[in-house]
């Protein structure tokens, strides 16, 4: 890492910061307020046809032929394309490519892509889709992944040694089993999380054009412009110097457009193929095969503790159901045991996970991937420590709390921490001391902690070029125009850009303009995933503009022949420190600096530093930050129907410096709603033919206004020294504990346990069932002098 | 094919479009308002929410056939008629959305909006209760709802002249306008 | 986007007209009130007409009114969220009003009418699903195929009644008035339901709902709804509840009705209600509820479990939508003695 990549957590300017730190309206927030905002599915280009998807109605099955003729000879219809059309594989880890656009030969889940068609419109489309005939050899299909895991045949991919296993990752630090047997206590418990996915408001949309000269242009409704680019060249054998990728406003993603998807392929082979531009927007059913969401897990964890509630040593055995592909399920493995090792500190750490494939929509990232199911389990399982034991639950957390600046069992460098400061909000905010054990019988609380990576220093094909780079452009009317290559999804890291840019050169925010996401105009960043672009994009333009004012600095320095020291850039103004009458307008300086320097621009990137712990795997889930995360969660039970109703939910989040507290605590409250959304009402699953059990936005219940509880956003900033102006994420952490605080709070408010996602009334009712039969059994052993 | 003449944002345009399209895709595909957006395919989301005659309906479920004869308001007609009757800057409701932090993918907001607008129209002065189920037809995967709740009782307090109470300090572009 | 399949459009202006356009098209004819149910159907694939009559533009079905002898005659077209907030409703048929407010969402209950939703099409997660997802099935019984998925074995269409306003009509003892090209009918909803989820009404083709009428409620009366669900708004019932108590000016009990939907193909009433409840006083609407009424009301929640067998039928959990029908019906009885309602978990 270059120096140039650490900035410290200090304003550029004297002690204040001008625009950081302040709550701001978003760059693109009244275009969107307006209706103004472009997204993919509003761009509307001549002569454009529509395009279509035929889905596999089969779960696993062999492709004996495609007839396509009566569907080329319907009228209107330009283009069919089938896998033979798209053969070449890919997938977003280099590794593991394991799919096609189109089927070739096999089609792996109900809704897998068979062939695409382009028409005048989307009834002919449709239309046409009626017309082709396949003919499917019909394989035996795995719904259940203990059966994928034992039994390798039929394989789903076929060819691999391994069978059905997509990925098995084991990995030890430290004496785990000498220490849980010397210690005092030690819990054993068994814990499943469901499978969710992320239901974007906006659906999958992606429009191509290849012009005569073959310029081919996507846009698409992608979180990751950069390897749709590259993705796009694979696929296609097309030059990447002739394709350009734009990611137009986005509505929502949550890593649900983190992969490169059949749909970009389709209309830009299409495209390619028909002359005229196309576009291909995916129905809310097709959204649901597009998936990518939480991975379903099935956890074994052992903790061992010692009477002081000291952990010594943690033991984990995951059984990951991937769904059909690889996805990002290689990371997704590593991260299911290699981000657990804070904000706790324990001295042994072993854990075993192992994704295997099912004819299911494949899994993927969904916000803190990879990490929310073993968060859950582990943090309820502390729960059952500190009952265990008798401990204050927030104690037991305090108790075993790693510290900032040092180094976690599997070898992670941490940086900031500030979850001790979380804990303390939460405990207070919540009144958890006049709270806990002491509400009425239906009524509890509950806490948990967390933390998640600020990207991470793996980047998904292996370069030592920079994650992140910025180009800023500069007008002689003062507007500055920033480039950079990271993914606006709504989180607002276009705002981001531009108050870092207003903080250091002192323009009024309003005098800076932000292009993203465009592969022709933009430099390279990495795209909007694993909460990566805040700390990199951040970093690398405070790098670019650094250089840039260093220069607008000398010049004027040079003018007024005093020292540069002297020179500051204020909003709208450049002024002479120790001569108050002599200043500038920043537009003047600009061009004092342009006759100076000849066209003014400069280019800031960010890149990490050498992270992890030193064996096979070690760099995965190595992050530059770490954010760290508390929940309390107050929630009453209505033991009569079971229903859990979340009352408040408080969340302390540390995310450094937080440098727009209105998007961070934007970031806050969606990422508890859509903890709690997917503990107590969402569930993506297949029914027992492989058919998804409700693909659509009425069966799959997003939360709605009046189902969603109180949120208090907690904004804790333990200033990190190598974040931008301190910063660290903010998008995924604040997820995490949500779902475990809740079964937490269910244990204090009936005295059930919470072990199996989602939390449906009918289990809870279950729970309360089986715990009165004990009480009663209990009972009656003591009236009648028996066991007790 | 049908000629229909709708009322669109106080405008009354000639627009054909077959029988059995739905009002959302004659505004988006034939009209270019695109701001109505399209979530769900069936009345599952209320990304798509128009105003006719100020009641929120469901443009994807509408046909564009059944709307003729009634005013039509989409989210692209409200700040045009703010400063028609003499406003300035964006639709009160449109200005609180962004200076709240509602709008993070923005992609359900402008029904969000309309639901919004249509509850004042009906309830200048409503509750946090009131407002929450009169947005309990529009699905939000963003912001879990706060800081939309925030923007709706922000425009309800200015609109009265009320000074609003910035809830802390940390929160809400309030002060800037 | 998920698009309907073709068809034409007619926007009758009279009843007449209305009624000779459905008359001509035949079987391939079919009519839009509100849109919210038919418009999903139609996308779904599960009806292809050719032609589609819109009832919005034709004046008789609109328009809530009491008639001379004190009932209430509602037009088919009249909007849910018309009859949630109708004053006149809302006195004389409480259990209406509360059922109406709780049908969806805003938006679907500003375009929805009570005529459509009396005539909602049976609800099932094997039917509600898209061509697509249908032909990967290989269809079900009720549309398109012979297979049927409920349970596995079954025979018989069990896709279920979903409307949240029929249990509150029958309690109500309200009579659906029909105009075809075979002149008016008049039927009481009771008689209205068949037992079967393909189609589970005795509504002819052609026949136009124009309108609802209510007999006089006494001053006495009580009604509630209770409405299970998943989410606070939007999700069809997963139970629904109707309670009805008529009470003398002694206090008395004189009439009482229960009547439970959403867990087979049509409404199901516990006959046992009026037996049970007739006679007790409940007591203080605004104190404890009377020990005897509190009591023949559990007896008649037990009943209510016995008699009602939800399937999976709908999303949602069978156990559970059965273990949940004597707490509903205890508490939507209570909230009407009470004059309070509806029952709902926010």
């Amino acid at each position: 890492m270059a120096a140039r990549d650490i900035h410290g957590p200090a304003p550029p300017w004297g002690d204040e910061f001008r625009v950081v730190g302040k709550p701001t309206r978003k760059l693109d927030g009244l275009a969107k307020a307006t209706g103004a905002a472009i997204y993919t599915d509003d761009i509307q280009l001549p002569g454009m046809l529509h395009a279509k998807t035929l889905r596999s109605t089969q779960a696993h099955a062999r492709i004996r032929s495609i007839d396509t003729r009566a569907a080329r000879a319907l009228k209107g219809v330009h283009g069919v394309i089938t896998g033979a059309d798209l053969p070449i594989r890919y997938g977003v880890i280099p590794w593991t490519q394991d799919e096609n656009a189109l089927a070739v030969d096999k089609v792996r889940f109900i809704g897998d892509p068979v062939a695409a068609v382009a028409a005048v419109d989307e009834d002919t489309a449709n239309a046409a889709l009626k017309l082709i005939r396949v003919e499917y050899e019909p394989l035996h299909a795995y719904f259940d992944p203990r059966e994928a895991a034992a039994r390798h045949d039929p394989a789903i991919h076929e060819g691999r040694k391994e069978g059905n296993v997509s990925k098995h990752v084991r990995l030890e630090f430290g004496p785990v089993d000498e220490l849980a047997a010397a210690a005092d206590v030690v819990l054993e418990d068994e814990y499943s999380f469901h499978g969710s996915t992320h239901a974007p408001i906006e659906p999958h949309c992606a429009v191509a054009t290849c012009s005569a000269d073959g310029l081919l242009t996507v846009w698409s409704a992608t979180q990751i412009t950069h390897y749709v680019h590259r993705a796009l060249a694979q696929v296609l054998e097309h030059p990447p110097q002739k394709i350009r990728v734009i990611q137009p406003c986005l509505g929502g993603a949550f890593g649900g457009k983190s992969d490169p998807f059949s749909l970009e392929f389709c209309v830009a082979k299409l495209a390619m193929l028909t002359g005229r531009p196309v576009k291909m927007l995916y129905t809310r059913e097709e959204v649901f095969y597009a998936h990518r969401g939480r991975h379903p897990m099935s956890l074994k964890y052992r903790t061992a503790a010692g009477r002081d509630g000291r952990i010594t040593s943690v033991d984990a055995k995951i059984l990951i159901d991937g769904g059909s592909y690889s996805s990002f399920g290689l990371v997704t493995t590593y991260y299911a045991g290699q981000l657990l090792t804070g904000p706790y500190d324990f001295p042994s750490y072993r854990f075993d996970s192992t994704r295997v494939f099912t004819n299911k929509p494949p899994c993927g990232p969904k916000r803190g991937h990879g990490s929310v199911q073993p968060r859950f389990a582990f943090e309820v399982q502390l729960d059952q420590l500190a009952e265990k034991l008798e401990l204050d639950p927030i104690e037991l957390r305090r108790r075993n709390f790693q510290g900032e600046r040092t180094r976690t069992v599997n070898g992670q460098r941490i940086t900031s921490n500030g979850f001790l400061a979380c804990l303390d909000q939460v405990e207070r905010a919540s009144g958890w001391k006049s709270k806990r054990g002491q509400m009425p019988f239906g009524r509890g609380v509950g806490v948990a902690g967390s933390m998640y990576i600020s990207g991470t220093n793996y980047p998904v094909y292996p370069n030592k070029m920079p994650q992140a780079g910025v180009q800023l452009k500069v007008d002689r009317s003062g507007l500055v125009t920033v480039f950079t290559g990271g993914n606006d999804i709504g989180q607002g890291s276009n705002s981001m850009c531009a108050m870092i840019v207003a903080e250091e050169l002192g323009v009024p925010l309003e005098h800076v303009r932000v292009v993203a996401a465009d592969t022709d105009l933009c430099p390279v960043d990495l795209g909007a995933y694993s909460s990566r672009v805040t700390f990199m994009v951040g970093n690398a333009t405070i790098d670019a503009c650094r250089k840039l004012r260093s220069q607008i600095v000398s010049a004027v320095a040079r003018v007024w022949q005093c020292a540069p020291e002297r020179v500051r850039l204020m909003p709208g103004v450049v002024i002479d420190l120790e001569d108050p009458a002599r200043s500038l307008s920043t537009a003047a300086a600009f061009q004092c600096a342009e006759e100076h320097f000849d066209t003014l621009g400069s280019t800031g990137s960010y890149n990490t530093p050498t992270l992890g712990g030193d064996y096979r795997g070690g760099t995965i889930g190595a992050s530059p930050a770490y954010s760290f995360t508390a929940h309390v969660v107050e929630a009453s039970v209505d033991t009569e129907t079971g229903r859990i109703t979340v009352h408040d939910v408080w969340c302390a989040h540390d995310c450094g410096r937080a440098l727009n507290p209105m998007l961070v605590a934007g970031q806050i409250e969606g990422s508890v709603y859509m903890g709690i959304a997917e503990a107590l009402l969402e569930e993506h699953r297949v029914n027992r033919l492989g058919l998804h059990a409700g693909p659509s936005l009425l069966d799959y219940r997003l939360p709605t206004s009046v189902d969603t509880p109180e949120l208090h956003a907690l904004i804790v900033e333990s200033l990190d020294p190598e974040g931008p102006y301190g910063a660290k994420e903010a998008g995924e952490g604040p997820l995490h504990s949500s779902i475990p605080a809740l079964s937490n709070a269910i244990f204090d408010a009936v005295g059930i346990r919470m072990k199996h996602l989602p939390f449906t009334p009918g289990r809870v009712l279950e729970l309360l069932g089986e715990k009165s039969e004990r009480e009663a059994r209990a009972r009656g052993g003591v009236e009648t002098g028996g066991r007790v | 094919m049908r000629l229909l003449r709708l009322r669109v944002n106080g405008d009354v345009v000639p627009v054909a479009a077959p029988s059995h399209w739905t009002l959302l895709e004659v505004l988006r595909y034939r009209l270019g308002l695109t701001g109505s957006k399209q979530g769900c395919d069936k009345g599952d989301c209320g990304a798509c929410t128009v105003l006719l005659d100020k009641k929120p309906v469901l443009s994807c479920l509408t046909l564009a056939a059944l709307a003729e004869g009634h005013e039509v308001t989409t989210i692209e007609g409200l700040t045009p008629a703010h400063l028609r009757a003499g406003g300035r800057g964006a639709d009160p409701i449109q200005d609180a959305f962004d200076r709240c932090g509602a709008l993070q993918c923005g992609f359900c907001q402008p029904g969000m909006m309309l639901s919004a607008r249509a509850l004042l129209a009906k309830n200048p002065r409503p509750t946090r209760p009131e407002i929450q189920a009169a947005l309990a037809g529009n699905l939000c995967r963003c912001t879990g709802y706060t800081q939309i709740l925030e923007a709706v009782e922000l425009a309800v307090a200015e609109s009265g002249g009320a000074a609003v109470q910035p809830a802390d300090g940390r929160r809400g572009a309030r002060g800037a306008s | 986007m998920l698009r309907a399949p073709k068809f034409e459009l007619a926007t009758p202006t009279s009843l007449g007209e209305a009624i000779a356009l459905l008359a001509e098209a035949g079987p391939s004819g079919m009519v839009i009130a509100g849109g919210t149910d038919l418009m999903p159907n139609l996308k779904h694939e599960l009806f292809t007409p050719s032609l589609v009559v819109s009832l919005a533009r034709i004046p008789e079905l609109h328009g809530i009114r009491r008639a001379t002898d004190g009932s209430l005659v509602i037009g088919a077209m009249s909007s849910l969220e018309s009859i949630a907030e109708n004053a006149l409703v809302r006195e004389q048929a409480p259990a209406l009003a509360q059922a109406a407010s709780l049908i969806a969402g805003p938006q679907l209950r500003s375009m929805g009418t009570l005529g459509g939703n009396v005539l909602l099409d049976t609800r099932c997660q094997w039917y509600n699903q898209t061509y697509f997802w249908r032909e990967a099935l290989g269809f079900c019984l009720k549309k398109d195929g012979s297979k049927y998925h409920v349970v596995e074995g079954g025979a018989k269409c069990v896709a279920a009644a979903s409307n949240d306003s029929a249990p509150a009509l029958m309690t109500l003892d309200a009579e659906l008035g029909f105009e075809s090209a075979a002149g008016r009918r008049s039927v009481r909803i009771e008689e209205f339901w068949l037992a079967d989820g393909i189609f589970n009404k005795r509504h002819a083709q052609g026949e136009i709902l124009v309108e609802l009428t209510i007999p006089k409620t006494p001053a006495g009366h009580r009604g509630a709804y209770g409405k299970l669900r998943e989410r606070g708004s939007i999700d069809f019932p997963l139970l629904g509840v109707a309670a009805r108590l008529d009470v003398d000016d002694q206090g008395t009990v004189s009439r009482a009705d229960l009547v439970v939907t959403a867990l087979a193909a049509r409404p199901h009433r516990v006959t046992k209600a009026g037996e049970l409840l007739v006679g007790t006083r409940p007591g203080d609407p605004q104190g404890e509820l009377a020990a005897e009424f509190r009591a023949r009301l559990a007896e008649l929640a037990r009943l209510a479990h016995k008699q009602c067998h939800p399937l999976e039928n709908i999303p949602g959990d069978a156990a559970w939508r059965k273990a949940m029908v004597p707490v509903y019906v205890r508490r939507t009885f209570e909230a009407a003695a009470r004059r309070a309602g509806p029952v709902h978990h926010l």
